[in-house]
């Protein structure tokens, strides 16, 4: 019990995902915004883990959803043959979206992690469109065709639950990766990870005087963050679109939203991914009402803007406003 | 048949080749100079290709002529960028300038999308082809080939020969040093920054020559890739080792083509762009500091 | 034994020799001051010792276990600390995290968790007098209190060896002797070496160190105790005949 008041930060974080499904359940017609908002709360708390807590940026983070989605597809495909399995199925899949993404991030990685700076970021850019293209030109998993999996998953499922597992239980699964994604990001800041990520997040080289393995608490980030990345991929696009196409889950398209998320409320912290996801969805939704197709066309300016002056994003301001007074402890 | 064809495309990746080098020494130069990478390159040189469309199609102007607009427009939008953002991030952690550049680049991206939309479109710029008997050689594209050439030398000539570009070069040096010789630095950051961009966005205007129906406001990201697997053969910061890098490049890109398309069941032009992100990682991996680079 | 051996050890960066043949010993809780100017390779002889760079030729023993060529993070457990010319604190992390993290990874032998580190923190913080700026970002402090906070980081490693590269450049004389003799003694009661390394001979640090080695272009020229090598004609002619400096 004693460690309960070192976890506290986490209740403003679920007070917001119990919020939001409550108004996804209870009020007509929100359940689409909310599982978009939780998607985004999800997103960039995965991509936080190492973006924000190392300060590196992978550009090349969506092949992680990418491979979590073949991950889930290949499970529900190659298995459908095996009527015995039923729902483990779907159990499989989430865990093959995790070997995969993490396969994919520990390759990466060992290049990558390597680089300092400037040629991590360039190696990093081209993981997306170099995996898209090695299963396009070399017909991987159905090469540029894709898979489409909605009469399997009616198969293994009947009809029934499997719209259920679509349109319910996928964002609920969403819910429940963001939640463990905040979890972990709080685990970690709480122990030594934590210490050493920071210290290396400022300086790497002092860091590594000071006794710390920075490769490896890179690693341990990276994989992590990974990881989640391949559930997500798994929940929010394989099961809730049961369909699998190369150009569309190697979109460059989610990391910019990934890294729009994180600056807007706050690189490295805990609730910053949950302000910045809510503030970045919401006004997506309303600004693909009002200006179709536009909302990159206002952020990329509020980004530059968010660097150059408020490069601490929202919660970090917030952080610093409220330093010494009760709230303090609860925003992290 | 098979050599003739091999040496049909390597003829056709040298010409393109030297479009790719030149294409790559703007990046290379804000790297050299100002440590910056830019990682919104593909959309800078996405920008000189919707001048030339527009300078064609709207106006008729000739593609010869794109070539200084474009860099003028480059250069105008380097400035803009520099005194806005880059320059108020140049000692923040090297996280700011990455995603400074990438937004600057989605900025861009937009921006055109909102002006042209988003449909893939094209021009016609008929000036004739000459055979070579293994390849037919449009003179657009030896156009875009010598273009790429002269500006290279150009750029050659005014780091040696100008005052401005000795400033330069000194800041690559030593900025301190520089300093306290009595040189401007952030005025040679402001000027590389800028001319880097207006190389860059030039570059867009050339590179049309080789995609007759690709001018798009994402075409981009693909040249990103391209650029920073040139810029890391030839050494990252140095303009003539992109230059030379994107000659290779184009030999490989063409090359492997040719071999891929020999498997039977695979798509080669996929297979072309998943080696160049191979070469990539493999040359970050051995010598990061560059392939051809002589250090 | 000594603690600390370096043989013959030459460090180059291209055709520059920054480091040429230098031997030496350290003892357990010696204090030795490392004296040369301005590029005489004092930098890169830390940064050999401490595994930043791995030297072309020669040998650095610790504790009688070649450690040539281990990595820094495995130095540090080893007992070998490090303070940095210029001061380089985690800055956004608050000063009793800095130090807490010195305690984290660099204690020798021992596993300490994110708890046991931050008591010896606060104890470090009580000690140096730090207890006013104990929650502010380390970035915040004053360039002084900077050095200060990465000295309390390194001495919550609990070194054996403690480097300290320009320690007092740019302090107030009177600061600089307050520093100097709290150094001194949480040196002498917790028996860590302590090798300082200056520019010009200070008299503050020179004056307290038993040993004196003098680098020049990279070697070694002078190695003996305090008395004699300041009297040695080679020190005067490195620093052009100046005297001493008080």
């Amino acid at each position: 019990m004693k460690q309960l008041p070192k976890y506290l930060p986490l209740a403003p974080v679920f007070a917001a995902y119990v919020v939001m499904f409550l108004i996804a359940e209870n009020m007509e017609g929100m359940w689409q915004l909310m599982s978009m908002l939780l998607f985004y709360c999800a997103l960039g708390q995965a991509f936080n883990v190492f973006m924000g807590m190392t300060g590196y940026v992978d550009f090349g983070y969506v092949a992680f959803l990418g491979m979590g989605t073949y991950g889930m597809a290949l499970s529900i495909t190659r298995l459908v043959q095996y009527e015995f399995l039923g729902v483990w199925i779907i159990v499989i899949g989430f865990a093959l979206a995790m070997v995969m993404s993490t396969l994919l991030s520990m390759a990466v990685g060992a290049v990558a992690l390597r680089l300092r700076g400037a040629y991590f970021a360039i190696a990093t850019i081209g993981v997306n469109e170099g995996f898209r293209f090695l299963i396009e030109g070399a017909r991987i998993w159905n090469g540029s065709e894709g898979m489409i999996f909605t009469a399997d998953l009616n198969t293994i499922l009947g009809r029934e639950a499997a719209a259920a597992l679509c349109t319910y239980w996928a964002d609920i699964m969403v819910l429940v990766i963001a939640a463990l994604a905040a979890s972990v990001t709080l685990f970690y800041m709480r122990t030594k990870v934590g210490y050493a990520l920071t210290a290396l997040r400022e300086d790497e080289d002092a860091a590594k005087v000071m006794g710390i393995n920075v490769t490896k608490f890179k690693i341990i980030a990276f994989i992590t963050s990974a990881s989640l990345a391949g559930l997500l991929g798994a929940t929010a696009w394989a099961l809730k679109t049961p369909y699998v196409f190369p150009p569309e889950v190697f979109e460059i398209h989610y990391t910019i939203e990934a890294i729009i998320i994180a600056m807007l409320g706050g690189a490295g912290t805990l609730l910053g991914p949950v302000v910045g996801g809510l503030v970045y969805g919401l006004s997506k939704y309303y600004l693909s009402i009002f200006l179709p197709g536009f909302q990159l066309l206002i952020f990329a300016p509020v980004i530059l803007v968010i660097i150059v002056l408020f490069p601490e994003g929202i919660v970090g301001m917030l952080k610093a406003r409220t330093k010494g007074t009760g709230v303090e402890r609860f925003i992290v | 048949m098979f050599f003739e064809q091999l040496g049909g495309n390597l003829i056709q990746g040298v010409v393109l080749g030297a479009v790719y080098g030149m294409a790559t020494m703007g990046l290379s130069l804000i790297f050299g100079v100002l440590k910056v990478v830019n990682v919104g390159h593909g959309a800078f040189i996405m920008v000189g290709a919707f001048v030339t469309l527009f300078l064609f199609s709207s106006l008729g102007i000739s593609p010869i002529i794109a070539v200084p607009v474009a860099f003028m427009v480059g250069m105008g939008l380097g400035l803009i960028f520099y005194y806005t953002t880059i320059r108020k991030l140049i000692k923040a952690p090297e996280l700011a300038t990455l995603l400074a550049t990438f937004s600057m680049g989605v900025l861009l991206e937009e921006l055109v999308k909102l002006v042209f939309g988003s449909e893939f479109r094209g021009y016609n710029w008929e000036v004739g082809k000459i055979d070579l008997g293994i390849t037919v050689l449009p003179m657009a594209k030896l156009y875009a080939c010598a273009g790429s050439i002269l500006i290279a030398v150009l750029l050659f000539l005014w780091f040696k020969k100008t005052r401005a570009g000795s400033a330069v070069r000194s800041v690559v040096e030593d900025s301190e040093g520089a300093r306290v010789c009595g040189i401007n630095v952030g005025g040679a950051y402001a000027l590389s920054f800028s001319l880097g961009i207006g190389l860059t966005v030039a570059s867009g205007v050339l590179l049309t020559m080789f995609i007759p129906v690709g001018i798009n406001p994402y075409m981009g990201g693909g040249y990103t890739l391209k650029a920073f697997v040139i810029a890391v053969l030839g050494g990252l910061s140095s303009p003539y080792g992109a230059f030379f890098g994107g000659l290779v490049f184009g030999l490989i890109e063409n090359g492997s083509y040719t071999l891929f398309a020999y498997i039977p069941g695979v798509e080669p032009f996929a297979l072309t762009r998943f080696l160049s992100f191979v070469i990539l990682l493999v040359i970050l991996l051995i010598r990061p500091t560059g392939i051809l680079s002589a250090k | 034994m000594a603690l600390l051996e370096l043989k013959n050890v030459t460090k180059r960066f291209g055709g520059l020799v920054a480091v040429n043949q230098v031997s030496l010993e350290i003892d357990k809780g010696e204090f030795v001051g490392i004296v040369g100017p301005n590029g005489s390779g004092k930098t890169t002889l830390f940064n050999v010792i401490n595994g930043v760079f791995f030297p072309e030729e020669g040998t650095v023993t610790f504790e009688g276990r070649d450690i040539t060529r281990l990595p820094p993070f495995k130095r540090a457990p080893l007992g070998i600390g490090r303070t940095f010319q210029i001061p380089r604190p985690f800055a956004s992390a608050t000063v009793r995290e800095n130090i807490a993290v010195g305690a984290m990874f660099g204690t020798q032998g021992r596993s300490l968790n994110v708890d046991g580190s931050l008591q010896i923190a606060d104890q470090i913080i009580e000690r140096v007098d730090l207890t006013a700026h104990r929650d502010k970002p380390a970035g915040a402090l004053t360039p002084v209190e900077k050095k200060l906070m990465e000295i309390a980081r390194s001495l919550a490693m609990k070194p054996k060896l403690l480097l300290m590269d320009e320690a007092m450049a740019g302090m107030h004389p009177n600061d600089i002797d307050q520093m100097v003799s709290f150094i001194k003694r949480v040196a002498e009661e917790e028996n860590i070496a302590i090798v300082a390394m200056v520019e010009h001979i200070m008299r503050a640090v020179v004056g307290l160190a038993e040993k004196v080695i003098v680098l020049h272009q990279g070697s070694k020229i002078v190695d003996a105790p305090t008395k004699e090598a300041l009297e040695d004609p080679k020190v005067v002619e490195v620093y052009l005949g100046h005297a001493p400096e008080d």
